[in-house]
């Protein structure tokens, strides 16, 4: 751990000043405007906005499939721009993990197979130690009795199950999901939301968006996008002060 | 990484019918490949033996005397020592043959022909023996004086059975014409395209023809343990010959009744030593051999090129279906490489196992028609030299036409898995469908 020369912990994600452009044809659609954000260890935070407004370029952004057009992007110490592309996929096998809308499993794998895919990317752990890690994720997100199901054998909420613990496994630094409850019926949504809500009080970091008031009602802290600008409401002013 | 390859498993056993008719497609042209270079194999292999009976060994020690610069004769003058010296330098030699070498016309009360008429020694022609088919006589009876041996088709032009008189006239290599009268011991079948126009008689009858005295002979065929050696071997026994303080002719490849008006018009006199292969003095069998394998050559690239794209575009399918998959991997940390690695990975065992299963039925099959005699069309017959269809499997061609289908098809995966490393992994991200 690096010495902290504030008391503030340092940031996990800093964007200062960012636009993306996007262009198309002649046309150039300017997707995030002046975006300056941090995203400190321990957050559970939600963007929020409507369609249109911003919310999946701002976590291609931070998760690294995507670089600023203007700005910079701090992600683990690391700013984005200035890393090639196999950098950065290195910087996302290690320090990130993605939840996708619609999941996204690697259909001939089995569950256990997909939640140590990143592990074998990462060539860290040897075997025992992979199914340990493997089982304790499975066993957390309470689908280790499907572990040797494959994708197509299971619900979607436990499809989103696994992708959770695919995401956790490498015990990444934050977690990035892109309306991981948009494509589950409500319930289901609720109970994905309850165990993303308790892996983050076992310490991992959440950034996730979402369109649905009742899932922003949850967050720590709501980032609310509009027309691509980031807007702070009044009663929201306090909580993203600190950072 | 052993998961690559189970997924590369597992996406092929999925996509079922997809798999099931590339590899077909994969193992018919291996199937049809193995086929093909054995009809190859089967063939040289019999024209070589038909050839090699004929008028050549896998390498010849022959040569021509000169009386004066305006003649030619194909003699060579003490034959011993110049077999001697031979049968010391040829490396992996087999057997050697000496026989006579004559250019002359064959006539009968009913008709003509011209022949090459070779003199041979019977008792050691053991070969000759075994592989000629007689039709009617005695191929032994060759060791009288004056006795002849010809081939069906000749026996019917001059209408000539056992026991009649065939005139053979030539011209000395003085250049007068001389006659000798020769009796029919034995009537052969057909041995390839051209053999009527062959004749044998005692070495020592076509000695009497030209008016050579008993030291001299045509030349010696030598039979090599490996016939593939014959260049190297040829090349050798030039040098030694050199060596031993003989003129040794420059390689021509031409066969030696061609070369009559070349010697002619050089200038020099005695004799020269003249080292050729079957392969000069036989240039239909070569050009044939040539031909044969230039259309499987085209006939194989027509086929690989439809596998080549057959894989591509299988792939394409594959890897559209899973592009949100391959963003998400790309996503979650894998390398551009390693995505590369997965697809080729799929089209590699996919040409891997379908060329495997081609090889093994091809061989099958193989063996399935030389079981069966097939009887070859006429027309190849006559181009083929074989009346039944004979393939023959070699293990180090059949290893070669896996090795080739297997990777060419591999290396037509190598681009569309190229593509989809390029994908971005912002493709998982897009919004659900
Ligand atoms: N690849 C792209 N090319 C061109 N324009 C794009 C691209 N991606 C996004 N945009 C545009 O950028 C703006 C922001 O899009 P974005 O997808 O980030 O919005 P969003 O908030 O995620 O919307 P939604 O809630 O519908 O998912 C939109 O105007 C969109 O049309
Ligand atoms: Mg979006």
């Amino acid at each position: 751990m690096h010495m902290a020369t504030t008391s503030a912990p340092q940031p996990i994600v800093h964007l200062s000043h960012v636009d993306k452009d996007y262009k198309l044809g002649a046309v150039t659609v300017s997707a995030l405007k002046q975006v300056s954000l941090e995203i400190a260890p321990g957050e559970f935070t939600v963007i929020a906005g409507p369609s249109g407004s911003g919310k999946t370029t701002l976590l291609n952004l931070i998760g690294c499939v995507d670089v600023a057009t203007r700005g910079e992007v701090v992600v683990a110490g690391q700013d984005t721009g200035k890393l090639s592309e196999g950098d950065l996929t290195r910087l996302r096998l290690n320090a990130l993990g993605f939840i996708f809308q619609s999941f996204n499993l690697v259909g001939v794998l089995d569950a256990f197979q997909n939640v140590e895919f990143p592990l074998l990317l990462q060539k860290k752990l040897n075997g025992a130690q992979r199914k340990e890690r493997v089982m304790d994720l499975l066993h957390k997100v309470g689908i280790a009795d499907y572990a040797h199901h494959r994708p197509g054998e299971l619900s979607g909420g436990q499809r989103q199950r696994v992708a959770i613990a695919r995401a956790l496994v490498t015990y990444p630094r934050i977690v990035l999901a892109d309306e991981p409850t948009a494509n589950l019926d409500s319930v289901t949504g609720t109970q994905i939301l309850d165990l993303m809500q308790e892996l983050n009080r076992e310490g991992t970091t959440f950034l996730f968006s979402t369109h649905d008031p009742h899932v922003v009602s949850r967050a720590g802290r709501v980032v609310r996008l509009v027309d691509g600008r980031i807007v702070t409401e009044p009663d929201e002013q306090s909580q993203s002060s600190h950072a | 990484m052993f998961t690559l390859l189970q997924i590369a498993a597992r996406n092929l056993a999925r996509n079922r019918k997809r798999t099931l008719l590339l590899g077909g497609a994969i193992a018919i042209v291996t199937v049809l490949l193995v086929l093909l270079t054995a009809l190859f194999n089967g063939t040289q292999a019999s024209m070589l033996r038909n050839a090699t009976t004929l008028s050549t060994g896998h390498v010849n020690v022959a040569g021509f005397y000169k009386i004066t610069s305006g003649t030619a004769a194909p003699v060579v003058t003490d034959y011993v020592k110049l077999r001697d010296i031979v049968e010391k330098e040829t490396p992996g030699l087999q057997s050697l043959v000496v026989r006579g070498r004559g250019f002359g016309k064959l006539v009968s009360d009913a008709s003509s022909q011209v022949a090459v008429v070779s003199g041979i020694d019977i008792e050691r022609e053991a070969n000759f023996k075994n592989i000629l088919e007689i039709v009617s006589g005695d191929v032994n009876r060759l060791s009288e004086p004056h006795a002849i041996l010809i081939f069906e088709a000749t026996a019917e032009r001059l209408e000539l059975k056992i026991g009649d008189n065939v005139t053979l006239s030539s011209q000395t290599f003085r250049g007068a014409n001389n006659s000798i009268d020769c009796k029919v011991v034995a009537i052969a079948k057909p041995l390839g395209m051209f053999s009527s126009f062959f004749a044998y008689v005692p070495l020592q009858t076509l000695r009497e023809l030209y008016s050579l005295d008993q030291h001299t002979a045509g030349g010696i065929q030598i039979y090599l343990k490996d016939w593939e050696q014959a260049e190297q071997v040829a090349a050798k026994l030039r040098i030694a010959l050199d060596k031993s303080g003989y003129r040794v002719m420059d390689h021509m490849d031409l066969p030696y009744w061609r070369k009559f008006d070349i010697v002619k018009r050089e200038d020099w006199t005695g004799q020269k030593i003249d080292v050729t292969t079957w392969m000069d003095e036989d240039p239909f069998m070569k050009w044939t051999l040539f031909g044969f394998r230039a259309l499987i050559v085209i006939v194989f690239m027509v086929l690989l090129a439809i596998i080549i794209i057959g894989v591509m575009n299988t792939l394409w399918m594959a890897i559209r279906e899973r592009t949100r998959e391959v963003g998400a991997l790309r996503a979650i940390g894998m390398q551009r490489h390693m995505v590369l690695a997965m697809f080729v990975t799929e089209g590699a065992l996919l040409a891997v196992i379908s060329s495997t299963a081609g090889v093994i039925l091809g061989v099958i099959a193989a063996y399935g028609i030389n079981a069966a005699h097939l009887k070859m069309i006429k027309g190849f017959q006559m181009v083929l030299m074989s009346e039944t269809v004979t393939l023959l499997v070699s293990v180090p061609t059949v290893l070669l036409s896996l090795l080739v289908i297997a990777s060419v098809t591999t290396l037509g995966s190598i681009l569309p898995a190229w593509r989809a490393a390029r994908l971005q992994p912002v493709e998982a991200m897009h919004s659900s469908n």
